[in-house]
């Protein structure tokens, strides 16, 4: 049973080396800067000597680890439309038709989201995340999980390189920022970034997060089959009709069972599960 | 932002002390539709809170941030660049804007309001009657015994107005009006000693009543109630409107308006009102929500009280629901360090049931058992069977209930002392109607300190 298992759980062998893995880059990104900046001799000893405890310390840190962990969810459900449906984990249909868009605005943040999903897409292959592609939440907590692991007020070169740091972040740059704002400028015509199949997994779980108002990474880790009811529900808060989200559900996940009847669910009452599910029950 | 043409329809400025120093439109309509001004604190309240952060971080920010204007609901990009000072304290910020959409506050989807109501007067109406265009009897028919006598003049003046057989005490003018004026006029009917009231619905689009009309004939009270016997309690609640079907919709819309600007009250932080001002505003928001809690939960309690109330059994898996309700509550759950334990998967329970009604009580269950135990414990979910009736447990290490409390808590409106966490008492109250209806029950087992076993049963269908 655990082995056939392996594969689809939440918690499988291969997603959680991934997440593994991805702190360790983020770690190692942190320390790297930190031997520039205080001009240590190996740059590779330093980062040796010092990534066990960051990694540690990350690891401690529940949001930033429900973000990597629905990444490496992300980034499986990507290669396997891949191989099922020869979707392109880069280029979906969608963006291919957004980047030649008439409207500038449009065009031009496609072509960023667009070489964004390559540069995430060549990081995942390598089992790697970079610092950038953090939303700024995140990023000021692995920076204040660093300094304090460094344990040494006031030093002026490590105020330097923080604050480096801090300087050439900009969000906006990043993918999944990228992503919102585009689905954000599709205005109503945002509907066909809820297919799956011709936006691109990517472009798909920012529309579904946005439409249903869930955090992203909720709805990214919603396309694992343990949680193939709360998929239907975010679907069907996002708008989508019942034979809608039967469809996109059965792309996502061809070998689901579909819960009987749960799509006969209104959308308001979809939206209030989800959101009774974030905050409170009822007695 | 070299790769991207942005183009920026507002910019402002938001100074070290947090004031909007300028601002182009529709961002300083917005600050003003807020309650503020221009060289005013920043009054919007979800990027008053993106400015913080971008501020207190010294961070680029790029989000999306929606607001009421106080008849729109506004969603908009921002992107939020703070000024580093010398000292490396974030001094002021600039802001951008781009992609402003705005949409009407209407939170009820009128077309679903409209769908209810004729389901409503579908399923209630004692007289049915096709009309024309111009609203003149073509076929009726009637259900209640004191309708007989309409139903004969009807029969015999097919082609007349319906107006003619009926009359209206509060309309004076030439019969018959224009349908939207009679569409929930109070009739009288020769040969019935009820009160009616008619509606009309429409047929044809895109012109309503371009193909004619149905008119239903709805009475207060029912014919098998004596007429005068309003002292009774459930002629009383007879009388009342339905709260689930007609007046819940009417109530969200007002209540959903004023938690919105409660919010929006409450969020001015640094704005032109004193800070208790705006507590008072966030508990008038935190009534709100629980009112709105409350009429879900009535809504509910009236459809599953209704005599009508059926449910549709299935072939079921309660081991699947069990899992469904755990996965939807493990993020709330983990808020509370709790673990969930569902049945593993590939552990099975044959049931027949209603799955989606199954799953709103497991919900109900798990939540409960996630709300009132302490942190750091464990909530199980386990399935058995016994003879003919497959078994939900759910077993949680809650304070527990003495025999009193367990008498207790499926009473309506129970709420066991408990206050101010948003309950109705109702939840376990529909969740054992439903079990009820679905031919099952729902149990507690339970001693102080030892936490709480709720079972549901539901027949194994074999």
């Amino acid at each position: 049973m655990l082995v056939g298992q392996r594969d689809h759980s939440l918690f499988a062998e291969h997603i959680v080396a991934r997440v593994r893995a991805m702190l360790v880059s983020l770690a190692g990104q942190l320390l790297r800067a930190q031997a520039d900046a205080i001009g240590a001799r190996s740059q590779e000893e330093f980062v040796a000597e010092h990534r066990a405890r960051l990694v540690e310390r990350l690891t401690g840190q529940p949001d930033l680890l429900d973000q990597i962990h629905a990444l490496a969810i992300e980034w499986h459900l990507a290669t396997d439309m891949e191989a099922r449906l020869t979707l392109d984990p880069v280029l979906s249909p969608l963006l291919q038709d957004l980047v030649g868009n008439g409207d500038p605005e449009i065009a031009s943040v496609a072509m960023a989201a667009l070489s964004a999903q390559a540069r995430f897409a060549q990081s995942q292959r390598r089992m790697e995340i970079a610092l950038a592609e953090l939303p700024a939440d995140l990023f000021h907590d692995v920076l204040v999980a660093w300094r304090e692991i460094n344990d040494a007020p006031g030093s002026d070169v490590l105020e330097r390189a923080e604050k480096r740091l801090r300087d050439e972040f900009d969000e906006g740059n990043s993918r999944l920022s990228l992503f919102s704002r585009l689905v954000m400028a599709l205005g109503d015509t945002a509907g066909a970034a809820l297919q799956v199949e011709f936006a691109g997994v990517g472009l798909f779980l920012s529309a579904l997060a946005i439409r249903s108002g869930q955090p992203r990474a909720m709805a990214a880790t919603s396309t694992n089959p343990q949680l193939i009811a709360r998929l239907i529900l975010g679907l069907r808060a996002a708008g989508l009709k019942p034979a809608e989200v039967e469809a996109q559900v059965l792309r996502i996940l061809p070998d689901a069972e579909l819960v009987p009847d749960l799509d006969s669910i209104g959308i308001r009452e979809a939206a209030q599960w989800l959101a009774a599910a974030n905050t409170s029950g009822a007695m | 932002m070299s790769t991207i043409a942005t183009q920026y329809l507002a910019r402002g400025k938001v100074d070290s002390a947090g004031q909007l120093v300028s601002a182009d439109q529709p961002l300083a309509d917005l600050q003003r539709a807020c309650g503020g001004h221009i060289g005013g604190a920043l009054a919007i309240p979800e990027l008053r809170a993106l400015v913080d952060k971008a501020r207190s971080y010294g961070l680029r920010l790029a989000r999306r941030f929606s607001a009421i204007d106080g008849r729109e609901r506004i969603s908009a990009w921002v992107e939020i660049v703070p000024r580093i000072g010398t000292d490396g304290k974030a001094e002021s910020c600039e802001i951008g804007i781009v992609n402003w959409h705005t949409e009407p506050l209407a939170i009820e989807d009128d077309a679903e309001v409209e769908r209810q109501r004729r389901d409503v007067y579908r399923l209630l109406s004692e007289l049915t009657a096709r009309l024309d265009t111009r609203q003149n009897v073509i076929a009726v028919e009637v259900e209640a015994t004191d309708l007989k006598q309409l139903k004969i003049a009807m029969d015999e003046g097919l082609g007349k107005p319906w107006t003619d057989f009926v009359h209206f005490p509060q309309l004076v003018h030439e019969q018959p009006m224009h349908w939207r004026l009679l569409d929930g006029a109070q009739c009288e009917i020769p040969g019935s000693e009820r009160s009616w009231t008619a509606y009309l619905e429409p047929l044809g689009q895109p012109d309503p009543g371009s193909l004619g009309f149905v008119l239903h004939l709805l009475s207060d009270t029912p014919l098998d109630t004596p007429v005068m016997d309003a002292d009774v309690d459930h002629a009383t609640d007879d009388e009342l409107p339905s709260l689930g079907q007609d007046l819940a919709p009417v109530l969200r819309q007002p209540i959903n308006r004023i938690i919105a600007n409660a919010e929006t009250i409450r969020s001015r932080l640094a704005g032109p009102i004193a800070p208790e001002y705006s507590e008072y505003a966030g508990d008038v928001a935190t009534a709100g929500q629980h009112l709105l809690g409350l009429i879900d939960d009535l809504s509910d309690l009236e459809v599953v009280e209704a005599d009508s109330f059926v449910t549709t059994p299935d072939r079921i898996d309660l081991g699947e629901a069990a899992r469904q309700a755990c996965a939807i509550l493990g993020a709330r759950a983990r808020e509370k360090e709790i673990t969930l334990v569902p049945p593993v998967v590939g552990e099975a329970q044959v049931a027949r049931a209603e799955f989606r009604r199954v799953l709103q009580i497991l919900i109900n269950l798990v939540g409960n058992a996630v709300r009132y135990s302490p942190e750091g414990s464990q909530v199980w979910v386990r399935l058995d069977r016994v003879g003919s009736s497959a078994l939900v447990t759910i077993a949680d290490q809650g304070r527990g209930l003495d025999p009193e409390e367990q008498t207790k808590v499926f009473r309506k409106f129970e709420r066991l002392g408990r206050s101010g966490d948003g309950g109705s008492g109702l939840g376990l109250y529909i969740s054992r109607r439903l079990a009820r209806a679905m031919g099952g029950d729902l149990t507690v087992e339970s001693a102080p300190g030892q936490g709480a076993r709720f079972t549901l049963s539901v027949p194994t269908g074999e």
